[in-house]
């Protein structure tokens, strides 16, 4: 079932779809909604931090209520099937997931005079070119993660991780996993193409003739592969069992496992990467939309805050100074040099509609191959 | 004959070492499950350089593990009731009755036993959205009670087919009607078949993950909780939480087991 | 518990069953009660459809009703319906699968597996249930019974965590062997039909185990008896005896099994490798992406169920011809 739960980038929501669909106003307002003093949260595990919360609440008065959600699209159903009388105030979004919730008008434009604390953001993310649409600013972004390769260091050099190639060595043949998905992009970007696949928006057949040798460059390269994998946990699970000793992931469940003394290393290789942002955004018609302004601004008050959310989740804070609250370990783990970094580029959502038409099709070619 | 013992005798070694070699198999996971719980470190597997019994303290102080464990033990408790009651009645009419249509009532009844997991799920889901369930507690319950039919319905054919008919004539002969014969000489008699069939549904609901993953509301269950929490890392926290949790359950069933037997007793 | 015919008589001997104490004694007493009851049973024919009707509105609406619905909704082209759409019937749910091959490739695997790891079971919990019924006494036999359900308190997936730490590169098993010197490099058991195997058996046991033991209760002692007085050795006597007197239970859990099989989702997506897709993951793909492919999803899904459906009908056809062979 992992399947459901982690895949961020697909559209999904089997449950959601339908429990959104279900699910009546009035049972969830019961729930989550009544009131003036509360403020409802839709995140991920670990995003609010439990000691920020506790003081939060009890300095405002205001209740903060956490839904866990795993996904991006389980987010999208639900808040689609509530509008126009949601029950939530604030959701967590990858950026370039923005266009899909903006046109479907779930989000409101986020009016960033109203945090006094927004300039603690690192501009990096807060003004990037992703994070303006429609001339508005739409969540203030918290966390940021990447895709990454990431090696074993007891077995692999730094010098190998630093191409995507060696993961398709006979060298460490049985001994790779990657995210089919995820993999889809990083190859079109290894052979020098747009792996966003915006630059063929308006060349189809030759969108659909990328994917297709992307789909036979990794249906050539199966035999070389231990594991088609879906979550963070089975990667973790992989290389501490060391079935693995080198893998595509996020940064996010490898810098756990360096946290925890395995000696695991990660690089954004040379072909380049592809990186995303989780951004804290209000909902339209928000029942509480003072309250989230008062959350949001006290979240960002303090990098300290930033650097517990990293902590606790591995992934790489966007709050100006968080690095200083962070341990030896935590700062390795959560770092990148200038030139890798130089690498990265951030995953858009102008073809995402294409790109997923075409993808899909080939990702079960390829296990089904 | 003086050989016959010992000729049975080297087959029932044989076939003890199979079944305590089955026995190891089906345990070592366990074992293994356990010990990780006891692991200081985020991650489960070997090898274990430090040993800490904060991840089996912590779950104790987890307000959300210790309500989602109540959340799931009511579902299956009220799941299970509703199975049973449904499953008693069925499987009275279709034992020893003989009426057109029987067979294919029984393939009905059989029926959800039979669907594949994901199946089911999904066919539920659909199912619930026709009729306007809304998905949560409810739902889940629902789902699970459905399910869990067919089993509680084989079982109590099983006894009720070993029920002794004079019994019921003699009371029908004493003038109770067909109502009271059934909950004073029936009833008492499948007492067993029903607590085995409990047992078996109340295990099923509390491990069911897929149905309760489509049916499920705002709360988790205590599987979809520990897939939510999967989501930072296979931790020995889970481990410790899937521990508490058999413990608990054992404990839970002893007790009910003993309880009942004490009853019956007073009885 | 029998019934106790004696409670009816510790009432006032002679008195009317209103007078019983107890609570079912009272209710019959109870003037309305006796009424409805009257109605109720004035006829075998209305006691019976009094008795029929609720099961039988259970199993159409509860268990009939989900599947019809799922049929339902294959046959068209939109679920759930966006307002303002018209939804339309269609087969093309259904062409899909039969139009582009790289569907075929997990749905023949699945029944495959399926049946391949239902024989396993088989092999494995035969001797099991065996030594169960047959050489325990009777006393233990729900102890050691229970002894085998209790890993099934414990969730699929810690479980199936548990056994990728038992197999690992760096697992128990490994560890063992290297520690007796037996390997020098660890072997690879993760991530192949095997550890996917072990998976499933380990699931599935327990379907398997309980019609084989209740089959194998039920075969008198004597009889192995009597054929090893006669000579015979202990293949012949299970080949002859026990094999054919238990090929109901056989059949009824291979059934079970190889059906319940086709639907496992978690344990192949955790413990399998890149050539082991099932087809639940297919099936499941279409219910993860937008809403206009639920159809699809239906439509696979029956298409599994119909093909699992008829492969066990004719396994069935199968037991029933051995079982009638082995008669005369």
């Amino acid at each position: 079932m992992s399947k459901l739960i982690y895949n961020r980038r697909r559209f999904l929501g089997t449950a959601a779809a339908t429990g959104a669909a279900l699910a009546s106003p009035a049972y969830l307002r019961r729930a989550m909604a009544q009131g003036s003093g509360e403020v409802n949260i839709w995140t991920y595990n670990d995003f609010v931090p439990e000691s920020f919360k506790e003081q939060f609440e009890s300095e405002t008065g205001i209740k903060v209520n956490v839904r866990l959600v795993d996904d991006q699209g389980k987010q999208f159903n639900l808040l689609a099937a509530e509008q126009p009388n949601p029950t939530v105030d604030i959701m967590t979004v990858a950026g370039h997931r923005f266009l899909q919730f903006i046109d479907s008008e779930l989000l409101a434009p986020l009016d960033t005079d109203r945090l006094s604390n927004w300039g603690n953001i690192n501009p990096t993310f807060s003004e990037s070119d992703w994070a303006t649409i429609n001339g508005n600013k739409w969540g203030a972004p918290i966390l940021s993660g990447m895709e990454v390769l990431s090696y074993n260091t007891d077995y692999v050099t730094e010098e190998e991780a630093l191409t995507w190639d060696t993961l398709f060595s006979e060298k460490y043949s049985g001994q790779t996993a990657y995210i089919i998905q995820d993999m889809m992009s990083i190859v079109m970007l290894m052979m020098g193409y747009d792996g966003n696949m915006v630059a063929y928006m308006d060349d189809p057949e030759k969108a659909a003739q990328i994917v297709e040798e992307a789909k036979q460059f990794l249906i050539e390269h199966k035999p070389l592969v231990r594991k088609y994998y879906d979550g963070g946990a089975e990667f973790q699970q992989m290389m501490v069992n060391q079935d693995i000793v080198l893998g595509h992931s996020w940064n996010g469940p490898a810098a756990a496992l360096i946290n925890d003394g395995f000696p695991l290393g990660m690089t954004i290789p040379r072909e380049g990467s592809y990186g995303f942002v989780y951004t804290y955004n209000i909902a339209n018609n928000a029942p509480n939309v003072d309250n989230a302004y008062t959350f949001l601004d006290a979240i960002l008050a303090s990098p300290e805050i930033g650097a517990s959310m990293t902590k606790a989740s591995g992934f790489i804070s966007t709050y100006k100074g968080a690095d200083q609250y962070l341990t030896e370990l935590e700062k390795k783990s959560t770092s990148f040099p200038e030139e890798q970094l130089a690498n990265l580029q951030f995953f858009r959502a102008e073809a995402n509609d294409m790109k997923y038409s075409l993808l899909d099709p080939a990702v079960e070619a390829i296990k089904a191959a | 004959m003086n050989n016959r013992p010992e000729l049975f005798r080297g087959n029932r070694i044989f076939l003890a070492c199979i079944y305590w070699a089955f026995v190891l198999y089906v345990f070592v996971p366990l074992i293994l499950m356990v010990l990780m719980g006891f692991k200081d470190s985020k991650f489960i597997g070997f090898p274990i350089r430090s040993w800490t019994l904060d991840w089996y303290t912590g779950v104790f102080a987890d307000a959300e593990v210790i309500s989602t464990f109540g959340y799931s033990v009511a579902i299956a408790v009220l799941s299970t009731l509703i199975s049973i009651f449904v499953g008693t009645w069925i499987a009275v009419l279709l034992e020893g009755r003989k009426f057109t249509g029987r067979g294919v009532t029984f393939g009905l009844t059989v029926l959800p036993a039979l669907v594949p997991g994901i199946i089911s799920a999904i066919a539920f889901r659909i199912y619930a959205r026709y009729l306007g369930i809304e998905p949560g507690m409810g739902a889940i319950i629902w789902a699970h009670a459905v399910h869990n039919v067919p089993f509680v319905v084989l079982v109590v054919m099983a006894r009720l087919s070993t029920l002794p008919k004079s019994q019921i004539e003699a009371a029908r002969d004493l003038g109770a009607d067909p109502l009271v014969a059934f909950m004073r000489i029936t009833l008492p008699y499948l007492v067993p078949a029903i607590l085995g069939a409990s047992i078996f549904c109340l295990l099923l609901s509390f491990d069911d993950f897929v149905r309760s993953f489509f049916l499920g509301g705002y709360d988790p269950t205590l599987p979809v909780l520990i897939f939510a929490k999967l989501r930072s890392g296979m931790s020995p926290e889970i481990n410790a939480i899937a521990t508490v949790a058999l413990v608990l359950t054992a404990a839970i069933g002893i007790w009910a087991e003993r309880f009942t037997r004490r009853m019956n007793k007073e009885n | 518990m029998t019934y106790d015919a004696s409670a009816e008589r510790e009432g006032r001997p002679g008195a009317r069953p209103a007078a019983d104490p107890t609570f079912w004694g009272r209710l019959t007493g109870w003037g309305p009660y006796h009424v409805l009851m009257r109605i109720a049973t004035a006829s075998p024919r209305r006691q019976f459809a009094i008795l029929a009707a609720f099961p039988i509105l259970w199993v159409l609406t509860q268990h009939l009703g989900p599947m019809l619905q799922m049929l339902r909704v294959s046959l068209t082209d939109a679920y759930p319906v966006a307002p303002g759409v018209e939804q339309s019937f269609t087969l093309e749910n259904y062409a899909r699968f039969f139009g582009d091959s790289i569907f075929w490739m997990p749905f023949f695997r699945t029944l495959t597996f399926a049946a391949v790891f239902t024989f396993c079971t088989l092999v494995i919990t035969y001797p099991v249930a065996y030594f169960l019924a047959r050489h325990v006494s009777r006393r233990n036999q729900m102890l050691f019974l229970l002894l085998l359900l209790i890993p099934f308190w414990v969730g699929e997936i810690v479980r199936t965590y548990a056994i990728m730490i038992l197999l690992g590169n760096t697992g128990a098993v490994n560890m063992v062997l290297r520690f007796f010197g037996l390997i020098d490099r660890p072997i690879p058991f993760m991530y192949t039909s095997f550890s996917m195997g072990v998976g499933i058996v380990y699931l599935t046991a327990l379907y398997m185990l309980l019609p084989l033991y209740s089959a194998l209760e039920k075969l008198p002692k004597s009889m192995n008896e009597a054929a090893a007085d006669l000579g015979a050795g202990a293949w012949t006597r299970f080949r002859r005896i026990s094999l054919p007197m238990t090929i109901e239970g056989i059949s009824s859990g291979c059934t079970l099994v190889f059906l319940i099989s086709t639907g496992f989702y978690a344990t192949p997506i955790l413990l399998g490798g890149p050539s082991t897709t099932v087809f639940a993951e297919t099936i499941a793909g279409f219910f993860h992406v937008a809403g206009d492919e639920w159809p699809t999803g239906a439509a696979f899904a029956t298409i599994m169920f119909a093909a699992a459906l008829v492969i066990t009908a004719a396994f069935q056809r199968l037991m029933n011809a051995l079982r009638k062979g082995d008669r005369t």
